[in-house]
């Protein structure tokens, strides 16, 4: 077989690959040598020294918010995902085509708004005194604090992700061919337990990948751990805007950032093999 | 029990909104049967087969399995099991898992499921793939995976729709020859949808011929070939000459019949009863008319027509013909037969056949 790359391919590949390695490749290497250089005096240095490497990694305040952003993206993607299951089951496969495709529309209105001006929103509904607590007061419920805690940056996960992975979760199960679905059913199958046993298998793929981006949208978030979460303790990225500002030192941000690209590069790929492993030899 | 049917339809009626998909079917099946049901697309035929395996419920009339009426019940509480067309195996099992899945549903045990399926891996001839991904798999060893996965629970009727439509000539002439010499083993009823006349006509007990919803013959191939019931079925055999005409005279041995080309003579049918002057329409296998030319001495039914063209393949060779009125002609026959005619397109011919090879279509 020939592999060399043909003048066509080339003509529209070229700029994708000219873009990836002047805005993605190009500023991940900088970025690596940014993480050894050293900070005098307020002003950045070029060095090679692991000076940064060592603080950063044998401080615990940096594992502890490691593992909390771990946990919370992954509480994220695990949550919306099985929140968003029953709505994308009941689109995909109850609804009528001209139902379908008006949902689907619905579900992309939310992206029209800014994430910022849903997550300043969303304090309204979740302060102490906000509409939430003063509904359930109504109903002699609460007050319950839903804001400046986990539940907070998980609702504002939410608010990011939740109509992305629907969306994702739509698609990959309209790709379920229905005569497995009807071929469960006579082989005695009840319904619930075919979504269990055949729906899901043969929409895995699709399902782990809007999981995943879950997971990678809630691990690099920003705005809902500092303005719903309160930002203390903080997620790795309020860690970063914070070594920032301190001092200059932007090469120990690196340390973290890279920290954070090798844990997503890590999860993505365990997440796309787990999606496409096949049964059998 | 035994002399039951296992099957009944029971004027059974299907309508989606407006469109009726199946017009009162009323049949039954025997035990043991191997029962095609046959027709072109949109007919109807795979509509019924659903209706049987409880995946469309009828909209009228009634389905009988075993003597009970089964309407209503959803499909995971009939013993019906199908094969689709798609075949519709689990791509994230393997080959073992899709077919312990009915056994797993049933909750068999796992020791007791496991040599279940291998033991119809084995019969099938598949048990070295057992451990495969269904994408490894050859479309002809699928094929015995959604057999093997069917007929894993050892029910009574199994059901078919299309199953080799998508496997290539020799492959499907080998897997009809595994079909009905499973059905003869089993003794189980198959009952087998296909548009193919060839599949149909070389597997089943008896075929039934559906068009538009609608049943228009049901009969053993041999019956279904001789005796066509109406102008569709003879259509649909394709080798029919089909005249319409009147009932002349009827005598004991010959019927004569006045059509707008000239009056034909037919052996009288035993089992069509006509008073004279009543429409008649009466079919000519292609194979038994010959071609001779124009001015030769014949003694039986002939009739003059133009050449409209050809095909020459194969072992014989077909000839399109029309004659004044219009009417289309065809007529095969083999190489040597037409050597002594001029078969070249605008040629007239005559066109000739005997009244015993006439077919009075008592459904017209």
């Amino acid at each position: 077989m020939n592999t060399r790359p043909s003048l066509f391919s080339l003509t529209f590949s070229l700029p994708l690959l000219i873009w990836q390695l002047a805005f993605f490749l190009f500023p991940l290497a900088f970025l690596v040598a940014l993480s050894f250089w050293t900070v005098r005096n307020f002003q950045m240095q070029p060095d090679f020294d692991t000076v940064n490497w060592v603080k950063i990694y044998s401080r615990s305040v940096f594992w502890d918010a490691y593992f909390r952003t771990l946990l919370l993206a992954s509480a994220s993607a695990v949550l919306i995902s099985l929140t968003a299951f029953p709505a994308s089951y009941a689109i995909s496969f109850k609804l009528g085509e001209n139902a379908k495709r008006w949902m689907i529309f619905v579900l992309i209105i939310p992206f029209f708004t800014s994430y910022l001006v849903r997550v300043y929103s969303l304090q309204v509904f979740l302060s102490d005194a906000g509409i939430l607590n003063a509904f359930l007061g109504y109903l002699g419920l609460g007050p319950y604090s839903m804001l400046n805690n986990s539940f907070g940056t998980l609702t504002g996960y939410a608010t990011l992700c939740l109509p992305l992975v629907i969306l994702l979760q739509v698609f990959s199960l309209n790709f379920v061919n229905r005569d497995l679905v009807e071929a469960a059913h006579n082989m005695r199958c009840g319904r619930l337990r075919t979504v269990l046993e055949v729906i899901i298998p043969s929409a895995k793929a699709g399902l782990v990948i809007a999981g995943l981006f879950a997971f990678i949208l809630s691990f690099g978030d920003f705005v809902s751990p500092l303005y719903l979460g309160g930002g203390n303790p903080p997620t790795l990225s309020i860690m970063i805007t914070d070594i920032t500002k301190s001092g200059q030192q932007w090469p120990r941000a690196a340390v973290v950032a890279l920290t954070m690209i090798a844990t997503l590069l890590t999860v993505a790929f365990a997440a796309i093999k787990f999606a496409y492993r096949e049964a059998g030899k | 029990m035994l002399d039951t049917p296992i099957v009944h339809f029971d004027n059974v009626v299907k309508k989606f909104g407006s469109f009726t998909a199946v017009e009162k079917a009323d049949f039954q099946i025997a035990r043991g049967e191997f029962l095609a049901i046959m027709g072109s697309s949109g007919c109807g035929k795979t509509t019924t087969l659903r209706m049987l395996a409880g995946l469309e419920d009828p909209t009228e009339g009634n389905i009988l399995l075993d003597g009970k009426k089964i309407n209503g019940k959803p499909t995971w509480e009939r013993d019906t099991p199908m094969v689709w067309q798609s075949l519709a195996l689990f791509p994230f099992l393997t080959v073992q898992e899709n077919v312990e899945f009915s056994l797993k549903m049933r909750k068999v045990p796992k020791g007791e499921r496991r040599e279940r399926a291998r033991k119809w891996l084995d019969r099938l001839g598949i048990l070295e793939f057992a451990d495969r991904n269904i994408s490894q798999l050859s479309g002809g060893q699928r094929q015995r995976v959604a057999l093997a996965r069917s007929l894993v629970t050892e029910p009574k009727i199994l059901l078919l729709d299309e199953p080799l439509s998508a496997l290539d000539a020799h492959l499907k002439v080998r897997m009809q020859s595994v079909l009905s010499g499973l059905q003869k083993d089993l003794g189980i009823t198959f009952v087998y949808v296909t548009h193919s006349m060839s599949e149909a006509f070389s597997m089943a007990d008896r075929v039934v011929i559906m068009s538009r919803g609608k049943i228009e013959q049901i009969g053993t191939p041999e019956e279904i070939y001789r005796e066509p019931r109406n102008r569709f079925v003879a259509g649909f055999l394709g080798s029919s000459n089909v005249f319409d005409g009147r009932l002349k005279s009827s005598g004991n041995e010959v019927w004569q019949i006045e059509t707008e080309h000239s009056s034909f003579n037919l052996k009288a049918p035993s089992e069509v009863q006509k008073t004279d002057g009543s429409p008649v329409a009466f079919a000519v296998s292609s194979e038994n008319m010959s071609l001779a030319t124009i001015g030769t001495p014949w003694a039986g039914n002939s009739i003059e027509a133009t050449v409209v063209g050809g095909e020459f393949a194969g072992a014989s060779a077909t000839v399109f013909l029309e004659t004044d009125q219009g009417q289309e002609l065809k007529v095969q026959k083999g190489h040597d037969e037409l050597k002594t005619v001029d078969i070249r397109a605008g040629q007239k011919l005559l066109v000739h056949w005997l009244p015993e090879h006439c077919h009075v279509l008592p459904g017209e």
